[in-house]
């Protein structure tokens, strides 16, 4: 158990303006009554962003919340009080966090439980889950919530992609998957339709996909400025940076966001200002959510001079040209067919290397291409959807690539009863004396 | 075939239910491609209609995981773990390969872990959708018409409408012979204990669709053949879960002094309740009954007009069991890390005792080193309940 809050440290200015969009972002569904507009709990990464945007719904993000309970460590008080309705604590703890918050907020009328970071999140009008490939919270958090907020109708999607198989040639099932989940988006905009009393502006829609698509863009083109050495920007940053693409998109503030992060990083390399005093070791956070409490964790492996240059997680988007997308008028088609190619897109690569995956393939790319040592993932007991396999990704990677040092951390994302400061401290430094002997191996 | 001689089918019950797998080692050595699958999701009647025998894994709760956990992290669910640790260590050698539905996370996330490690001539991942509108009932049709293409290649042989129409009707027979069994629980007591019908329901799903029904028949005749027992004043359970699949949790709810007369569990009632409709394109019917005639809690539902309607559609089936078999209380057995049925438990639970019926919630491993603890809950929840 942390005994003591340490500040951690921010790279670039861009990463320390976040805490104003996530303030924004809360303070947006608290305003959104008085504005006559309808809020709605959202999950990242489902691919409804711009529908929701269109019809001018404000999401609700438990995630954000959740996290942003675990970094001011307030999350306790509402894990406690989901627990005493028989929520596991083995259950993701974003969703109990946050279902906790909604269950106390019932409680009082609609007034914020004592202690709301940042003002609370308002109530829901309307919560959309999606059921897909990602986790099974999207859609059993919804269902959860429900029972505390009767009243609050639910709508679930699905979105799937092609499951990974070397012997399968994924691109011969895509049609499947696009049509499906273009079939699931249109059902969205009929749920919005109903519960907001407003047509789907067609037009504007269109004009969000672009947005979004500028958006993914600029994001990919200002975080591979992070390959420079000394990067000017590592992992620690951001995982506040992926604040905008990850709970934003679809708005010019997340596209006008990375233009400044890709400027700003511009200037650092060119002044050749690195994240480290000493840059010696450079590492990909190879997969795992953080652990939200101990972010100055990244601040210790900076002291040590390692650099995290790349991540996996919060990187769910690549270059649209990269995607090589049909040309189509539909903003429904676009969206499904740019998101089930998104998390198909590293299969190609690992087909081609016998016995690899494509997470393995895509850490492989990444170790080659920002010039990495080593590979870090995080494990968190709470969350299965990003964080089993881990041990498989690694194995694999070892098999497939060599031997590369790598070390698994192990916490939760907003539990602080599983961490230990002192021994992740440990771990780390054990880690960078294996960097170290790696280096000099491989000179 | 197995034989059913002098009404033997509770024996026959037990040696399947103690020497898992035995059944599908024999057919093997006969020739036959043995497929495994996991969770009530398996495609059954696919499966059969292929030619190949459909075999249902199962773990041991009475071995430690050994091997596994080298490969699987332990925040996964500790049946798909324990199967997993058995698999490593060849216990289904047999296997030709597998099946593997999208269920939870659990199984998603592992599915390269599976595939990777027990490297198996056949492996196909069924992406079964969580919702159950009609784009989802046409995208299930597609990906069990990719089934159905990747089990031909398999087999060298073409899976016609018709023979997916015979299995659907072997299949809904075995299901309503199970049911019939399941009549025989009524009666108080029951004529036929939660442990045997637990070695029942394993062994039946280690065998052959025709086996199976033949098997359960023989136990149907055996046990309606028994002296109606004198009526008793024994607390009479149900058991809510998903995959329990030994007789361990049985014996401690008999053991303390009750009888488990009713189920939902994965290998019980959930596999057994809801038929396949006979549909002109029989993967209609299929499809159908995967998505929106199976309750369970990976399955999203709440499409309803008011909350009450949703948990009625999600639960209603409970209060149901519960008046037909006269329950007095519900034993909800939740594996720890089961993001599916761990989002359900305060909805459940508060459906189920709203009706007046009392409900303990346990969340445990698959495993019986943590029996003790457990057994002091349930003898003070049937002590509460008496």
């Amino acid at each position: 158990m942390a005994e003591e809050r340490k500040p951690r440290t921010l790279a670039t200015k861009a990463a320390a303006s976040i805490p104003k969009f996530v303030r924004g972002n809360l303070a947006a569904t608290l305003k959104a009554k008085e504005e006559g507009k309808k809020v709605a709990d959202a999950y990242i990464n489902d691919g409804q962003d711009e529908i929701i945007r269109a019809m001018d719904i404000v999401p609700a993000w438990g995630e954000s919340f959740a996290g942003v309970c675990a970094a001011k460590r307030e999350a306790e008080q509402y894990l406690r009080k989901a627990e005493a309705d028989n929520f596991s604590r083995s259950l993701c703890t974003y969703a109990t966090c946050t279902i906790g918050f909604d269950m106390w907020r019932e409680e009082l009328g609609g007034e914020m439980p004592p202690k709301a970071p940042w003002g609370g999140m308002g109530r829901p009008d309307m919560i959309i889950g999606s059921a897909q490939q990602l986790c099974d919270p999207r859609f059993k958090w919804p269902q959860a919530t429900q029972h505390y907020l009767q009243d609050v109708p639910v709508y679930v999607g699905g979105m799937y992609y092609p499951q990974w198989d070397p012997n399968v040639d994924h691109h011969e099932q895509e049609e499947i998957y696009v049509k499906y989940a273009r079939a699931e988006l249109m059902e969205l905009v009929r749920f919005c339709e109903k519960h907001t009393g407003k047509k789907m502006d067609w037009d504007r829609l269109s004009e969000l996909v672009n947005l979004t698509e500028k958006t993914w863009d600029i994001f990919i083109d200002a975080y591979e400025l992070r390959r420079a050495i000394p990067t000017p920007m590592d992992t620690g940053d951001a995982m506040n940076t992926m604040v905008p693409l990850t709970f934003n998109l679809a708005t010019q503030e997340a596209y006008d966001f990375y233009k400044a992060l890709y400027d700003e990083l511009t200037e650092k390399i060119k002044n050749k200002q690195g994240v480290a005093e000493n840059e010696k070791y450079r590492i990909v956070w190879g997969a795992g959510l953080p652990s939200w409490f101990a972010l100055g964790d990244f601040h210790y492996f900076n002291e040590k001079g390692a650099v995290f240059p790349v991540e996996v997680t919060y990187r769910n988007c690549e270059k649209i040209e990269r995607l090589d997308l049909p040309p189509t008028n539909d903003p429904l088609e676009r969206i499904a067919r740019r998101w089930v190619r998104m998390w198909t897109y590293w299969y190609d690569a690992a087909r081609k290397r016998k016995g690899s995956i494509p997470k393995v393939e895509r850490i492989i790319s990444y170790i080659e291409e920002y010039k990495c040592d080593g590979v870090v993932f995080h494990s968190a007991f709470s969350c299965r959807s990003w964080h089993a396999g881990i041990v498989h990704q690694a194995q694999v990677l070892k098999k497939v690539y060599g031997d590369i040092p790598i070390l698994i951390m192990e916490g939760d994302i907003v539990d602080i009863s599983s961490y230990n400061e002192a021994d992740t401290h440990n771990r780390i430094d054990a880690f960078i004396e294996a960097l170290d002997a790696y280096k000099k191996r491989s000179q | 075939m197995t034989n059913f001689a002098n009404g033997s089918g509770l024996t026959v019950a037990d040696k399947y239910y103690s020497q898992y797998g035995l059944r599908a080692r024999e057919l093997k050595g006969s020739g036959k491609k043995i497929i495994g699958y996991l969770s009530v999701l398996g495609p059954i009647e696919i499966l059969t209609a292929a030619g190949v025998v459909p075999f249902r894994l199962k773990g041991n709760v009475s071995e430690a995981i050994t091997k596994g956990d080298a490969y699987m992290e332990t925040i996964i669910c500790p049946f798909v773990r324990n199967v997993f640790d058995a698999a490593i260590k060849g216990k289904f050698d047999f296997l030709e390969g597998m099946v593997l539905p999208h269920q939870c996370d659990s199984i998603d996330r592992t599915d390269d872990v599976w595939a990777n490690n027990l490297q198996l001539p056949y492996w196909h991942y069924l992406n079964v959708p969580h919702v159950t509108d009609d784009p989802s009932i046409e995208f299930m049709k597609d990906i069990l018409r990719l089934l159905i293409r990747s089990l031909e290649k398999l087999t060298g042989k073409k899976i016609t409408d018709d023979d997916i129409a015979q299995a659907v009707k072997a299949h809904n027979e075995n299901r309503q012979l199970m049911r019939d069994l399941y009549v025989l629980r009524k009666s108080n007591p029951p004529m036929i204990s939660g442990t045997e019908m637990m070695k029942v329901l394993v062994a039946a799903m280690s065998l052959p669709v025709d086996e199976s029904s033949a098997l359960i028949k023989s136990v149907t005749e055996e046990v309606k053949a028994r002296p109606m027992p004198a009526n008793g004043k024994v607390p009479r359970i149900m058991l809510i879960g998903d995959q329990i699949d030994d007789v361990a949790i049985i014996d401690t709810i008999e053991g303390a002094g009750a009888h488990l007369v009713m189920d939902d569990l994965s290998i019980g009632s959930k596999m057994y309740w809801t038929d396949v409709d006979a549909t002109p394109d029989p993967i209609q019917g299929i499809a159908e009954r995967y998505l929106r005639k199976l309750k369970i809690p990976t399955t999203f539902v709440g499409d309803g007009n008011t909350y009450q309607e949703n948990l009625e559609a999600r639960f209603g089936h409970m209060k149901q069991f519960i008046k037909e078999f006269k329950v007095d209380g519900a034993i909800l057995f939740i594996y720890k890390y089961c993001d599916p049925y761990g989002f359900d438990v305060p909805a459940m639970k508060s459906f189920i005792e709203s009706g007046g019926t009392p409900v303990l919630y346990l969340e445990d491993e698959y495993s019986t080193s943590t029996l003790a603890r457990v057994k002091t809950r349930i003898e003070a929840f049937l002590e509460m309940i008496a």
